[in-house]
């Protein structure tokens, strides 16, 4: 599932190639929470109380609070602070668990106390973290600006948990939302790596293990062994502050992990008596033989052998906008077959558009529509070109949830005769894990997501063609009659979406699952650099893909 | 690919492959496909006076992509072909005296004979399936079989030699006979798979024989089914002779184990997704009106006197795909394999 075409540009890029120009709201949350460490860390369970006792009056009440919480440790010693910031971060991470999303106190700091302090205690990151403000300005950024403000204040009120059951094994931490509290040892493109990865700057599973590994180069690049211990040891530590670190802003992918796992082995298997300039260029040229080999190479031999199950006449199906499958169709039309895409997109990530716009201007047929319209977008296939987040030892399919749904509305359609489900998937997703559900393993994405979306442009019921209009026939008519009925829509349109106060609404839950698994039996065929495989040959293609 | 051919043919001018691998068919019975398209290649070999390595393989792919083209159902073949060539690279590839450095005569010579070697080895595996799949032919059984399967028959009559044996099997078939092959040399052709039921009653083996169409019928009385197979694809379906695909569906449906016997060097490389995905050209299902029924009769009046109606009604060559959830074991000379093993057997062969 990859919107990036070109990932490998994206990691390295600098700060100020953000996709998307920042807006003011991010910026400010994104001082917000920078600063949130600090008071928090000072005094962890106190934001907490505040908010508790007057949660209408957040923002005014918390603001006295944490502004005479500074004034009392401003005179503190720093060294003391400095002490203490390991187990103020540990303790903020445990408040962060318990609000769930909310970042909420931090609303009002002193704005001027911390940030003295902050210059010291965020030395190392400080540069890069202020450029990182403005790579949040994506649409998750924007998403959590509304909802954090108030709603996260009266969460702590009520303490529901938010968190659907079924699924509660898979919260877990919260994810990142600042590069404040990194390691000092993490390297500054990991940093903007682990914020892009967050926020689906950089998305799909190649393209994101395309972009660790690019970043791991350039780690690498700069590292320099200290005294006293050897490259093959003190590396692979170093590379683990950088992966705990991405790990903190986006569980890793199954490629992600297997690209480290390889390039740790490697790590391991360089002899100490290596010079360390010979054993970085040697890493850094494995890292990209490995990225050609397993991915950029992999996927035109892909692209080429899955190209040639397109006839002219089908009717190909996709879901969502896997990199590989893209590549496949353009394969397939470049080679002058004649066939019809229709696209299938869910929310929230919208993945499919990127995909449609890139088809139809390079020239082919394109159908979009949404999951909801699967069983009419079905009704015409002739095949299913699926993308995979990986494939898992007893055959199945792990990857973008609607996935399962497509491949079995196209099973189930005819009998399973008639529409072949084809995943095109490189070896190196290839996981030994065991996927029986999608429940155990699977990854939970911010519930606010789903609540966030554009209001579409209405014709009706709307404040300005109810304006232009009405007096349009009626030159005198009631234009006061309008009025009402104006402020009556635009408050819900200003509010937003009717779920934008989920937290506080008793009895809801939200649940932004990622991932879901496609049985084998609804799988035909897996194309692989490999060779095409019955997906019951996974498990043995990736024993010798590790092996050798 | 047309351009090719004329230096093809004047390069092979001396030494025909299709008339090698026709006539390599013909005169010997128990030949199977794959087995005459690698002994054909081998005598390719030994006729022509190529020098290097990478002359032998490119005329290689040339005769083997000729070769393709001139056999209406190249699937069978190309196992073969596929197998031999994947052979001569591993060998060349392995470093010693007979890798690339070393003196190509000597390799050569070394390819033939063991090229030869892997021929013999290949037509043993009939005994070793035969060995096998013995075991699934139980005491009081029936099994229902269909086409002129080489392997299939000697499985049967190793099942029937036992008789009196230690382990006396009794047992009894059904053979599924389809209609001839009725071509203008010979309009008296019989089935195919009435030798084998000939040879099978000779043994004192039951033997009923019906018709196609009679299968359901019949499945009924049947406890397995054991059927042939022109190719086994890499999902572990396999590509036969028309007709085995309704048999494993009906087999399925009421329940009946079906089981493939086929020597493992009829795996070949090819991945069909369904019945009409194969990558040969067929025209089984050839829709007319009378208009040109009518237009096809005044273009060929002569031989349409014989019998116009057989000849487009009945294609004694088609074959149909039966897909691998149908399939309950592939008896092998590697082993008896479910069909998601044929993957890794294909694997191991190619990696």
């Amino acid at each position: 599932m990859t919107n990036t075409s070109d990932p490998a540009l994206n990691p390295v890029s600098s700060a100020p190639a953000t996709p998307k120009s920042p807006s003011q709201a991010p910026q400010k949350k994104m001082e917000q929470s920078q600063s949130q460490p600090q008071p928090k860390g000072q005094k962890p369970p106190k934001p907490t109380k505040p908010a508790k006792q007057q949660p209408p009056k957040d923002k005014n009440a918390s603001t006295p609070a944490d502004a005479a919480g500074g004034d009392k440790l401003s005179p503190a010693e720093l060294k003391k602070q400095a002490k203490a910031e390991k187990a103020a971060r540990r303790a903020r991470e445990r408040a962060d668990r318990e609000q769930a999303g909310g970042s909420a106190p931090a609303g009002g700091q002193g704005p001027n106390t911390p940030a003295g302090k902050r210059g010291s205690d965020a030395a190392g990151g400080a540069p890069v973290g202020s450029s990182k403000g403005q790579k949040t300005a994506t649409r998750r950024g924007s998403a959590q600006a509304a909802p954090q403000g108030g709603a996260a204040a009266e969460l702590k009120k009520k303490q529901e948990d938010k968190n659907v059951a079924v699924f509660g094994h898979l919260y877990g931490q919260q994810r990142r939302n600042t590069v404040a509290g990194a390691g000092k040892e993490v390297h500054p493109a990991v940093l903007a790596l682990g914020l892009q990865l967050r926020d689906y700057v950089i998305c799909g599973s190649s393209a994101r293990c395309v972009a660790t590994l690019l970043a791991f180069k350039r780690v690498i690049e700069a590292y320099t062994t200290p005294i006293g211990t050897s490259l093959a040891r003190h590396l692979t530590t170093h590379l683990s502050h950088q992966i705990t670190y991405l790990s903190t802003c986006r569980p890793l992918s199954i490629s992600q992990g297997n690209a480290i796992r390889a390039l740790k082995l490697f790590i391991s298997s360089i002899d100490p008596s290596v010079p360390e300039a010979q054993a970085k260029t040697s890493l850094c040229e494995f890292i990209d033989t490995f990225i050609s080999e397993k991915i950029t190479v992999a996927d035109q031999v892909i692209a080429g052998s899955a190209a040639q199950k397109i006839k002219d006449g089908d009717v190909i199906v996709t879901f969502a906008g896997s990199s590989i499958v893209k590549q496949t169709l353009l394969t397939a039309f470049r080679q002058g077959k004649k066939f019809r895409v229709s696209i299938i997109d869910s929310r929230p990530l919208f993945e499919g558009k990127n995909l449609a716009r890139t088809l139809a201007s390079a020239g082919l047929e394109v159908q979009y529509s949404l999951i909801n319209g699967i069983s009419h977008a079905i009704k015409d296939a002739t095949k299913v070109f699926l993308g995979a987040h990986a494939m898992t030892s007893n055959g199945r399919l792990y990857s973008r949830v609607g996935t399962a749904l497509v491949a079995m509305s196209a099973k189930e359609r005819a009998g399973g005769v008639e529409v072949p489900v084809i995943v095109c998937c490189e070896t190196v997703k290839f996981t030994d894990r065991v996927a029986l559900d999608s429940i155990v393993v699977n990854e939970i994405a911010d519930a606010d997501e789903l609540v966030i979306t554009q209001e579409p442009h209405q014709l009706t019921d709307l404040p300005d063609p109810a304006a232009t209009s009405q007096p349009a026939p009626k030159k005198g008519g009631k234009p006061a009659a309008s009025n009402p009925s104006v402020s009556e829509t635009t408050t819900p349109k200003n509010n937003g979406s009717p779920l934008k106060d989920w937290r506080d609404t008793p009895n809801l839950q939200l649940l932004n699952i990622m991932y879901d698994v496609t049985p084998a039996e609804y799988v035909d065929m897996v194309v692989t650099e490999m060779g095409s495989l019955p997906p019951s040959a996974v498990p043995i293609v990736h024993r010798m893909s590790t092996n050798t | 690919m047309a351009t090719a051919d004329p230096r093809l043919s004047k390069a092979t001018e001396p030494f025909d492959i299709v008339a090698t691998y026709n006539d390599l068919l013909r005169s010997d019975p128990d030949l199977t496909m794959p087995i005459a398209a690698i002994e054909a290649l081998v005598l390719l070999l030994t006729h022509s006076p190529s020098s290097t390595i990478s002359e032998t393989l490119d005329l290689l792919e040339k005769s083997t992509t000729h070769l393709k083209k001139s056999i209406p159902n190249p699937i069978g073949l190309s196992a073969g072909t596929d197998l031999f060539q994947r052979y001569l690279i591993t060998t060349l590839q392995r470093p010693g005296q007979l890798g690339p450095a070393g003196d190509f005569n000597a390799i050569r010579a070394h390819l033939l004979s063991n090229s030869r070697l892997f021929i013999r080895r290949a037509k043993e595996s009939r005994d070793k399936i035969a060995t096998f799949g013995r075991g699934f032919v139980r005491d009081g059984s029936t099994v229902l079989t269909n086409g002129g399967s080489r392997v299939v028959a000697s499985l049967l009559q190793r099942a029937a030699d036992e008789k009196g044996g230690p382990s006396a099997v009794r047992f009894n078939v059904i053979y599924v006979l389809s209609p001839p092959k009725r071509n203008v040399e010979n309009t008296t052709a019989e089935p195919e798979g009435l030798e084998t039921v000939r040879a099978l009653r000779a043994k004192g083996v039951p033997v009923a024989t019906i018709p196609e169409s009679a299968v359901a019928y019949s499945l009924g009385k049947a406890d397995v089914v054991i059927v042939g197979a022109e190719g086994v694809v890499e999902n572990g379906g396999i590509v036969s002779r028309m007709g085995t695909y309704q048999i494993g569906l009906l087999a399925k449906a009421m329940g009946k184990p079906f089981y493939v016997v086929a020597e493992s060097h009829k795996f070949v490389r090819v991945y069909p997704l369904g019945q009409y995905d194969l990558p040969i050209e067929q025209h089984v299902i050839d829709f007319k009106t009378q208009e040109d029924v009518d237009t096809a009769k005044q273009q060929q009046p002569a031989n349409a006197s014989s019998t116009p109606l057989n000849d487009s009604e009945f294609h004694p060559d088609a074959v149909d795909f039966t897909p691998p959830h149908l399939i309950s074991a592939l008896i092998t000379d590697s082993g008896v394999l479910t069909p998601s093993a044929v993957s890794e057997e294909l694997i191991k062969i190619w990696f």
